[in-house]
């Protein structure tokens, strides 16, 4: 007469002997996801990111600037105090600001703001250039963050005024 | 060099390796291309560390009773 309380041989969680063998499902997974290929995935994750700063160097030693032209950015009587105009410097892709601030000096910089590439702009009222994107503040006449995320300075344009009209002639990166 | 030591050791280049590439993208963002390099030069000995260790380990980890 056989136990009632004891399982059928191939019923789940049965003791029989044998059965067991089989409850190991994840074996494929044991084979992949061990301690050892963790350790090797670890080493290979540091490689990767050592390497990930080459091309940075490479990019930095390819691309030395190469002498500015002499851009025409707009007429000084168009271009009241407390007003700003938007202009590309040193190329299409560079947005850049020009301000007549409301002291009466003109100041010019790249406009994409250092944290996260946002256009800033002038506010006349508190005599700064703003990024409303995370309420980043830079000062008009340096182009350093004054308050918010960024860190860095915009790039400074170098600008000339001539016969009335403001032409920007190179840039500097770091400034001031 | 014991298994725990090439464990420490290869954790601590990924942390050296993630701080430096953001670093490295700060100074190429901001034209600090003297420092860049600075930074690429550790990235890259923290990355040969990292691989003497795990050589190191498996010496260890493989090797017969």
């Amino acid at each position: 007469m056989t136990c009632k309380k004891k399982l059928g041989r191939n019923q789940k969680d049965t003791n029989a002997d044998m059965i067991n063998l089989v409850d190991n499902v994840n074996r494929d997974d044991d084979l992949k996801y061990n301690r050892r290929a963790f350790l090797k995935t670890a080493v290979g994750t540091s490689v990767a990111l050592g390497v990930a700063t080459i091309p940075f160097s490479v990019k930095a030693m390819l691309g030395v600037e190469k002498d500015y032209e002499r851009v025409e950015i707009a007429k000084l009587t168009d271009l009241p105090e407390g007003d700003s105009v938007v202009f590309n410097y040193p190329t299409e892709k560079d947005p850049a600001i020009l301000v007549h601030t409301v002291n009466g000096d003109l100041k010019a910089y790249n406009s994409a703001c250092t944290h996260l590439m946002c256009p800033v702009f002038y506010e006349k009222e508190q005599d700064v250039l703003l990024c409303p994107c995370h309420a980043g503040y830079f000062d008009v006449n340096s182009g350093h963050p004054t308050a918010g995320p960024p860190q860095r300075e915009l790039p400074l344009i170098e600008i000339e005024v001539d016969n009335g009209i403001v032409y920007a002639v190179g840039r500097q990166y770091r400034h001031g | 060099m014991g298994k725990k030591t090439c464990w420490a050791i290869i954790i601590a280049t990924i942390v050296i390796n993630v701080v430096m590439l953001q670093w490295t993208v700060e100074a190429f963002l901001g034209r600090d291309y003297e420092i860049l390099l600075t930074y690429n030069v550790i990235s890259l000995v923290s990355a040969g560390i990292a691989l003497f260790a795990y050589l190191q380990w498996r010496k260890v980890e493989y090797k017969k009773q």
